[in-house]
């Protein structure tokens, strides 16, 4: 079954009159369980399909079926729902809120959640102990480094336990050491089951997953599958 | 509840961006301080002047008539010669009138050896007292033969006989009125001082004649107290008086009274007046300042939501709908606009109890700033945070992640 489901998505955006298409026809079907990355140069549409695909942005035309529900024309509130329950975004710049312990930005999404679990505090811990930060509940982010300030994003993506993470450039603002880490933690996730979705221009990066998708102004210009020789070469 | 969720997050916006906070609640601050004030001040004139009221001796059945034209305390003219003993002689004769006092008064030293002080003497009859209804603690009040025979004797007030005497009695002493020595017969009791602090026992009193004859040099009247048989008959009797008086002084028709009523509803009316303008002049600057402290807070929020687009492109992707932003930031402003409302009538009542302490003006302090600045606070808070709130929510998350 396919978990996004995108048919013939073009977006373009208004401005001062003139009308830039960034996306042109694009479809794209993902499955649950993929592993999937999306390259492509900067100005591709990359930025724009993830803001599309994370419920950020709505299509100019065409449909996106997310999980099985149309999602391409909801209304804010129910829109906001999808991206509460159903994805975890992680960024390059990190994105936590400053000045706010790492607990209680892991916590953030079930602020906004509609059925919040009762033992929030103790889910969040799980999750930072899970990517190796149980001793850093209660710093903010400016006390911590780059590669635990990611990990912290990767345990707040976590929290509603959705479908799908959409890691835009996840290791961007890393050293490769740590982005080695981030990665890793990524492949552990897949395998416990998550759709992944990586966007990036690193293409070693991109080897991680099963699935690389290049997109080129705006179009899919290759979607090709990855051999497991290749991903488990050494970087 | 998910709007609670948004108090709390609201809360912590505002502990985490301190600075802004403090700015916005100074606007508020500054406007509630004010009002606080404002109503204290009027409270305390009100208080003030009713306590000044109920010294002057008013009961409900009684009035004064004060020669020379003008309104209440304040003469047009000085020097209304008018004002004759026949005068009081006819008002006394009037079927509702029980009591008439005709006056005399000036302000001068009195004199014991080398004691003195300044007071306030009256020329009076001896119906004074039961117009005052004043106990004596010593000797006898101002008898008719005392006035007949224009005898040299004087009733002191507490104030002056504790000032000329010390812990002496002056009872049967001699006291010294310009060139005239004047025997003390008797003592007022001590009333105390009113919580304005005007001292009804700073007066000395002494018989009309002699006042008019040794003192005052003067045959007319500085004033006239009415007390009706009873409180109802109060406004047809001053219609009487006026009548009588227009009458003696030969006034035509057209010309203006050449003497005034004060009556206690008279005073109240007049306080009440005087205490509307100055209000509604007070309230006019406090909602001014109320109201750009409202601005100070919008510009500011608007400031603080363009530093904070990440923060709300973070919440819009992980599920914070638009109602959630716009709540988030509207507790904000009015969270701010009450923390500047605590803080302005806690200024405000600072400044009311130093005004207070210092003799500067009388204020009151009651439960109503608390209750007015709470209400403009919330309206405050809500009307000039709705239009931040709202821009805050209709950012674009794709774009306010971006940035």
């Amino acid at each position: 079954m396919n978990l996004i489901e995108m048919n013939s998505i073009c977006k373009s955006y208004r401005n001062i009159g003139f009308e830039t298409k960034v996306l042109k026809d694009v479809t794209l079907h993902i499955k649950e369980g993929d592993y999937v990355s999306i390259v492509g140069p900067s100005g591709a549409g990359k930025s724009t399909l993830m803001a599309i695909m994370g419920c950020l942005a709505q299509p100019t035309s065409g449909d996106y079926i997310l999980d099985g529900e149309e999602v391409g024309q909801l209304n804010d509130r129910k829109l906001s729902r999808v991206r509460n329950e159903k994805i975890g975004f992680v960024f390059q710049a990190f994105h936590l809120l400053p000045g706010v312990t790492a607990l209680e930005n892991v916590t953030l999404p079930l602020v906004y959640a509609k059925n919040p679990p009762a033992n929030v505090k103790d889910r969040a811990r799980e999750l930072l102990a899970k990517v190796g930060l149980e001793h850093r509940l209660h710093h903010t982010p400016g006390q911590l480094s780059g590669g635990e300030q990611q990990r912290v994003t990767i345990a707040r993506s976590l929290i509603n336990d959705p479908r799908i993470i959409l890691a835009d450039e996840p290791t961007g603002n890393l050293d490769s050491k740590n982005g080695i880490e981030t990665m890793k933690t990524f492949d552990n996730l897949v395998k416990e089951g998550k759709t992944i979705i990586l966007i990036t221009h690193d293409s070693e990066v991109a080897q991680h997953a099963g699935r690389i998708i290049s997109i080129l102004d705006g179009q899919i210009a290759s979607d090709s599958q990855v051999s497991h020789e290749e991903q488990t070469r050494p970087h | 509840m998910r709007i609670f969720k948004n108090l709390g997050q609201a809360l912590r916006g505002l502990r985490l961006n301190r600075g802004n906070t403090i700015l916005m609640t100074l606007g508020v601050m500054i406007g509630i301080a004010s009002l606080t004030v404002i109503v204290a001040i009027g409270d305390g004139i009100k208080i003030k002047v009713l306590s000044r009221i109920a010294n002057m001796g008013f009961g409900p059945e009684s009035f004064s008539v004060i020669a020379g034209a003008g309104r209440m305390f304040f003469a047009r003219s000085k020097n209304t010669t008018s004002m004759s003993l026949e005068d009081a002689e006819d008002l006394l004769a009037l079927p509702t009138v029980r009591l008439v006092v005709p006056r005399q008064r000036k302000s001068m030293q009195i004199i014991n050896k080398k004691e003195f002080t300044n007071t306030r003497v009256y020329g009076v009859t001896p119906d004074w007292q039961l117009a005052r209804g004043w106990k004596m603690i010593d000797g006898d009040f101002l008898s008719d033969s005392d006035l007949d025979r224009r005898k040299r004797v004087v009733v002191l007030g507490a104030t002056p006989a504790r000032k000329l005497f010390k812990n002496n009695d002056p009872m049967g002493k001699m006291v010294r009125l310009q060139n005239n020595y004047y025997q003390v017969i008797g003592l007022l009791e001590e009333k105390g001082l009113t919580e304005s602090g005007y001292d009804p026992d700073d007066r000395a009193l002494i018989p009309l004649t002699t006042s008019m004859s040794r003192l005052t040099h003067q045959t007319y009247l500085h004033s006239i107290k009415v007390v009706a048989l009873d409180s109802s008959q109060v406004p047809e009797t001053m219609e009487a008086v006026r009548q009588i008086l227009r009458r003696n002084h030969n006034l035509s028709a057209f010309a203006d009274d050449d003497f005034r009523f004060i009556t206690p509803e008279g005073i109240m009316q007049w306080v009440t007046e005087s205490e509307q303008a100055l209000n509604r002049m007070l309230i006019l600057i406090s909602t001014v300042s109320l109201l750009v402290g409202g601005i100070v807070i919008m510009n500011i929020l608007l400031v603080s939501i363009r530093e904070r687009v990440r923060e709300i492109g973070i919440r819009r992707c992980f599920g914070a709908r638009r109602s959630d932003i716009t709540f988030q930031f509207l507790f904000e402003s009015v969270l701010v606009s009450l923390l500047g409302g605590v803080m302005g009538v806690g200024l405000g009542l600072a400044i009311s109890f130093g005004l207070k302490r210092f003799d500067v003006l009388p204020t009151h302090v009651t439960v109503e700033p608390f209750i007015l600045s709470f209400v403009f606070c919330t309206l405050i808070g809500l009307i000039f945070g709705i239009h931040p709130a709202r821009k805050a929510a209709f950012l674009s998350p794709e774009e306010s992640i971006r940035s």
